[in-house]
């Protein structure tokens, strides 16, 4: 077998995959498009029904892959070509550059402390700032650093420079260049994962208007103790607050450094700074007066079925999201006690093992309210708080509940990138955009050779992408062994 | 002795209890502090001798965590912690030590909230209890 | 022979996760005052690749020969650290790991005077126990390149037929006379409306003709003994005894529908169960004019707390087969939650709905009354209740564990859940793997699943099995138990305590024990009353270097 598999997709169906492959000796390319691998489990806070930490249970796979000696991870690349056939695929790889020499770099991470740039962090979802010059996520594996090309100043022509000068390993380097090499594959196993459906489609819910509602990503990035917020659980519009109340105050403090400098000067200070002045001083004392209140969280609801099974949107189930919004529940009332949480579902889909249990846990030993309806309207109420109008079926009554934080448990679409790779290696979609399959045989695309598996094929749990990750690799060693 | 927090040592095998521990601890299920684990592959492995050692050492309690019954990932190391601990327990008796310092606990890797229960009953029953009499010399 | 120990402890902050209820730097602080340690080093995630090489370098630079990290769980990051000590040119073994994080940090967030002391206590005990580590090494052994798959249902005749392609023997058993499991009896499958007869025959036909695939039926297994790679499996097919060694097993003994005794006056004649659907539509055998099915029966309540995952589509795949097989036959569903889960179940029902199948919640606390004829139920819509006309009533129960599956778990020493299905290692990432290394599961024995389902899980299966089998040899840690002849009595305890029965006597009468077979439990050690047995693992020493460190020396117990 002296052909290898390429694999695309470093999430959890990759990386099982990926290493089922290596642990029999086959060679295995992993492509993974972001600078680590870890995929959308890297961002959850915990799994359920176990309550596991997500990273903390997906570590140590992410080392046996990059360090299995048949494993060759390729981070930060992209599939730019695929030519020939079962048992003989020639794949064009595109391995971006990082600037960064990867054996240089040690991660210590003075670079991205250093770098005056800061732009919206990918990882947390915009809810937090990077440089840069960064790393995905702090147990983000390869363990290096990347630079960002579009927010860079020396890409950019300005003058920079701050992180070669101050890089103890000289690893900055650039001058680099992306590097395009061919491999040849006998197999394929597509394991590119989902997108997140972007809800301010729906203008109803007011996501992206009104600042507390979220999606549920959102959600497991502030739950997250290496989230935004070290794991408190803020609403957005109190870190807004905060955000704002640092910026006011520093021009407050600009402006009175102002009006000293001309007193000092003249003998009088411009009208017009000392009206800016008071204003600035009044909003203070406005947000000022609303932050206690901001801080609280005790009320949140989760909407369900955001997108999905909703024929202007997806009409599929994204398959997760009640469990999903179920541990966020949980997990948010560890938090803090005193919470509730309420969630507007119109199935309670729990059909895994232990699933339903969890869910019964919620309701009996988290106090969690769960309510048969689909969520009409959500608005912004008394201070600013949102509301959200839903019919309750058991009760047919329509009601008005305000609540402090409301998260949206969005649909799972299929990786925007899918269509593109579907066409250049020749498989096909179903009518969702997912890949199609055969229920006999569930893990062969259209295309032979190619295989799939995870999220790729259809919305899934965890463990149904690690099962059917393990079969894409029996798979794809079978056809090495049939024709590589 | 008001203020008196006992010191209770835990034979806690990998496979069962430690995995329970382990699954309090990120459940976040908060028990009292007096609990000392020494991990073992099973608890098989603990003999009459080391839980004498553990009292004689300082522990004012001991227990032995093993899975619970039936399930023993070694098929009947919990049993015979069961045995040895009984037998301690006796021996405790003859020598006018309370034999509820010493206990065993069964219990299954899922069962973190159990973990975390057994901890506080042990503690509870501990400080009752009061000092282990091999202890008074330091109180 | 090193003279001196030095040991090295490596304190994780774990971001906040343990820095934010403990003083990092006042157990660091503490480790240095503690006997034999050279260097103490904390860090903010130890685990990630800065934090592991951190410690290679420094075992290096500083010379220390024994390395103790105070982080999280050793059940998930020894592996790590293990490598890393080996890589840093030190037996893995001389590492010890202590957990202040899931057993201190996350469980006392209340009462961090009391934490911090515990957490150093934690310290100290390890240190003391990493004083007596001792230096392992590997054993290595044959792998039998066979596999037996216990259970010929579309699970198990997949892996079975999988692990042949690969090229390995299979012994595949069948309890029943005849293969093919619970699909012999169904009619279609969903949504690619295959027969299923015809689907399960052309596996049987498959594993019938393929040499490397031995069949057996009216198979038992009987005993297991011997472990990963060299399983030695008595059975029987009928009137005949087999014994034959494996290197791997894969359990696929599937489940079985709940007959459902005296739930809504079952009679199996005109309240039937969806399997007895099954048969009568296969047997186009069908004429009611008015069904009503009603779902979650003994399934989601307290006895038996678990969603069966496959009624649902069940349901949803049987009422469009009525719609085709009679001629404005009227269907009702009668459920709690549908569960249409994913792209293909959701879009069916979508089509049942189209099709005119009528779908009426019903509560747990308000479920539907089958009467003679019809059959009554509160409808939440119309704010009512409302009598349906049923010629036929269909109950949709669970799949629910084989009767046997007790049994077989004990001869295999795995274990099951509470709701008796097969427990795997790890509900999310290790599925298909048993804890017990070697032996596997997929189907309907692990938890109720469709047939996609059921053949990725075959598949997966297959290919874990692959991994051991893929090996000419399997390398085995030494930490398992050694018998010092000069000290051994010849008492026989081991022998008889041993519930692998493992150790044997030897020619000289001095017990011995195999070192690929041993399990490393330990329990011979605790019982040797001549303390004859060398267990390096979790030597007698160190279990009793922790308890001598139990308590600090010369420290009064107060509440500061």
């Amino acid at each position: 077998m002296g052909k290898g598999v390429l694999v695309i997709g470093g999430g959890i169906a990759g990386i099982q995959t990926c290493l089922d492959l290596a642990d029999q000796g086959i060679t295995v390319y992993l492509v993974e498009c972001l600078p680590c691998i870890g995929g959308k489990m890297a961002q959850l806070d915990k799994t359920f029904p176990t309550n596991d930490c997500s990273i903390c249970i997906m570590g140590p796979k992410l080392f046996e892959v990059e360090r299995h000696p048949k494993t060759h991870l390729l981070a930060y690349s992209e599939v730019e070509a695929v030519s020939g056939q079962a048992g003989d695929f020639t794949v064009k790889v595109r391995k971006k550059a990082r600037y960064v020499d990867e054996e240089k770099c040690t991660a210590c991470g003075l670079c991205a402390e250093k770098c005056p740039v800061t732009l919206p962090d990918e990882f947390n979802l915009g809810m937090s700032t990077r440089s840069a010059i960064y790393k995905h996520f702090p147990q983000g594996v390869p363990s290096v650093y990347t630079i960002d090309k579009s927010a860079c100043r020396v890409f950019q022509g300005k003058k920079c420079n701050i992180c070669a000068k101050v890089c103890e390993a000289k690893a900055v380097d650039y001058e680099q260049e992306d590097t395009v090499f061919d491999l040849n594959v006998g197999a394929i196993i597509v394991a590119a994962g989902f997108d997140v459906f972007e809800p301010s489609d729906i203008k109803a819910y007011g996501y992206g208007t009104i600042p507390d509602v979220i999606t549920s990503m959102e959600f497991e990035r502030l739950i997250n103790a290496s989230g935004p917020t070290g794991g408190h659980l803020e609403r957005p519009s109190s870190l807004n607050t905060k955000t704002e109340v640092k910026q006011l105050e520093r021009r407050i403090r600009k402006a009175k450094a102002r009006v000293k400098s001309l007193e000092k000067d003249g003998g009088r200070s411009s009208e017009e700074i000392q009206e800016t002045l008071e204003r600035m001083n009044e909003r203070l004392a406005i947000i000022r007066a609303r932050e206690a209140s901001l801080q609280e969280v005790k009320e949140i609801a989760f909407v369900q079925c955001v997108g999905s099974r909703d024929f202007r949107y997806n009409r599929h189930c994204c398959s997760f999201g009640c469990m999903h919004s179920v541990k966020e529940a949980i997990v948010a009332i560890e938090h803090s006690a005193e919470l509730q949480s309420t969630i507007f579902f119109t199935d309670m889909r729990a059909y895994g093992k232990g699933f339903h249990e969890y869910c019964m846990r919620g309701a009996s030993e988290y106090g969690i309210r769960f309510v048969r309806g689909r969520v009409a309207e959500i608005g912004q109420g008394d201070e600013d708080r949102p509301f959200l109008w839903c019919e309750d079926m058991e009760t047919q009554e329509v009601n008005k509940h305000p609540f402090d934080l409301v998260i949206l448990a969005t649909a799972c679409v299929p990786s925007k990138g899918i269509e593109k790779l579907a066409k250049m290696i020749g498989f096909e979609l179903d009518e969702s955009g997912f890949v199609r399959t055969d229920s006999n045989t569930p893990t062969s695309t259209s295309a032979n050779g190619v295989f799939v598996c995870g999220c790729a094929q259809g919305p899934m749990d965890i463990p149904s992408s690690v099962s059917m990750a393990s079969a894409a690799a029996l798979m794809a060693g079978r056809t090495l062994k049939a024709l590589g | 002795m008001s203020s008196f927090e006992p010191l209770i040592a835990v034979f806690s095998c990998h496979y069962c209890s430690y995995a329970a521990a382990d699954l309090a601890g990120s459940s976040r299920i908060q028990y009292p502090p007096n609990i000392r684990i020494i991990k073992v592959p099973c608890t098989g492995r603990v003999s009459a001798n080391h839980i004498l050692k553990a009292l004689e050492r300082g522990a004012d309690g001991v227990y032995v965590a093993g899975c619970l019954e039936g399930t023993c990932h070694f098929i009947s190391g919990n049993y015979k912690a069961q045995k040895r601990v009984q037998y301690v327990k006796a021996l405790l008796s003859e020598i006018n030590i309370e034999p509820e310092r010493v206990e065993m606990h069964f219990m299954s890797a899922a069962q973190g909230s159990k973990f975390a229960a057994v901890a506080a009953e042990m503690t509870d029953v501990i400080k009752e209890l009061g000092p282990s009499p091999l202890n008074h010399s330091r109180y | 022979m090193e003279t001196e120990l030095r040991i090295g402890v490596f304190v994780c902050h774990c971001g906040i996760n343990i820095a934010g209820v403990l003083n990092i730097e006042d157990l660091c602080r503490y480790a240095d005052t503690l006997p034999n340690v050279a260097m103490v080093q904390a860090n903010v995630f130890t685990c990630a690749q800065k934090g592991t090489s951190e410690i290679e370098k420094v075992v290096k630079e500083q010379g220390l020969n024994r390395v103790v990290v105070a982080a999280c769980t050793p059940r998930t990051h020894e592996p790590i650290f293990r490598a890393c000590c080996q890589e840093a040119g030190i037996n893995p073994y001389f590492f010890e790991m202590v957990n202040i994080r899931e057993h201190c940090s996350w469980v006392h967030r209340h009462n961090k005077v009391y934490a911090q002391a515990k957490a150093r206590d934690l310290i100290r005990m390890a240190v003391a126990r990493a004083s007596f580590l001792e230096p392992i090494g590997t054993f290595s052994s044959r792998v039998e390149p066979k596999a037996m798959v216990i259970g010929a249902g579309v699970a198990g005749m997949t892996c079975a037929l999988a692990i042949a392609d690969q090229g390995f023997e299979v012994i595949l058993l069948e309890k029943e006379v005849r293969m093919g499991g619970l699909l012999r009896h169904l009619h279609k499958i969903a949504p690619c409306d295959v027969t299923a007869s015809k689907l399960i025959g052309e596996k049987v036909a498959a594993a019938e003709k393929d040499d490397r695939v031995k069949c057996f039926t009216s198979a038992r297994v009987e005993e297991v003994t011997g472990c990963i790679g060299n399983y030695v499996v008595k059975f029987s097919s009928g009137q005949e005894s087999y014994t034959d060694k494996v290197g791997v097993i894969v359990v696929a003994t599937g489940g079985v529908p709940l007959e459902p005794v005296d739930l809504f006056n079952y009679d199996g004649k005109r309240v039937i169960t969806q399997s007895q659907l099954e048969a009568r539509l296969k047997k186009g055998d069908i004429e009611a004019k008015s069904v009503v099915m009603i779902q979650c029966v003994g399934a989601r309540i307290p006895e038996r707390n678990y969603c069966s995952r496959i009624c649902c589509m069940v349901a949803i795949k049987n009422s469009l087969h009525m719609k085709k097989a009679v001629k404005d036959a009227k269907v009702f569903v009668l459920f709690r939650d549908i569960q249409a889960y994913g792209v293909e179940n959701e879009a069916l029902f979508l089509k049942a709905r189209e099709e005119g199948v009528r779908f009426i919640r019903y509560r747990l606390d308000n479920p539907p009354v089958v009467e003679d004829g019809r059959v009554r139920i509160y409808h939440p819509g119309m704010g009512k209740e409302v009598s349906l006309p049923a010629d036929l009533v269909v109950l949709s129960t669970p799949i629910v564990a084989s009767s046997d599956s007790e049994d077989l778990s004990k001869v295999l020493k795995v274990p099951v859940d509470e709701n008796k299905f097969f427990l795997e290692a790890h509900p999310k990432l290790s599925p298909l793997d048993f804890a017990t290394s070697g032996i596997y599961l997929c189907g309907n024995a692990r938890f109720p699943a469709t047939v996609r389902e059921a053949t990725y899980q075959a598949l997966g299966a297959a290919s874990r099995a692959s991994i051991i089998l893929s090996h000419d040899t399997i390398e085995r840690v030494g930490t398992v138990a050694a018998v010092e002849a000069e000290l051994c009595s010849g008492c026989f305890v081991c022998v008889k305590v041993c519930p692998y029965k493992v150790p044997r006597m030897n020619e000289n009468g001095k017990a011995e024990i195999e070192p690929m077979q041993c399990q490393g439990c330990g329990i011979c050690v605790a019982e040797c009353p001549a303390e004859a047995i060398r267990f390096r693992y979790a030597s007698d020493e160190q279990i009793t270097a922790a308890c001598n460190a139990l308590h600090a020396p010369q420290e009064i117990r107060s509440e500061n």
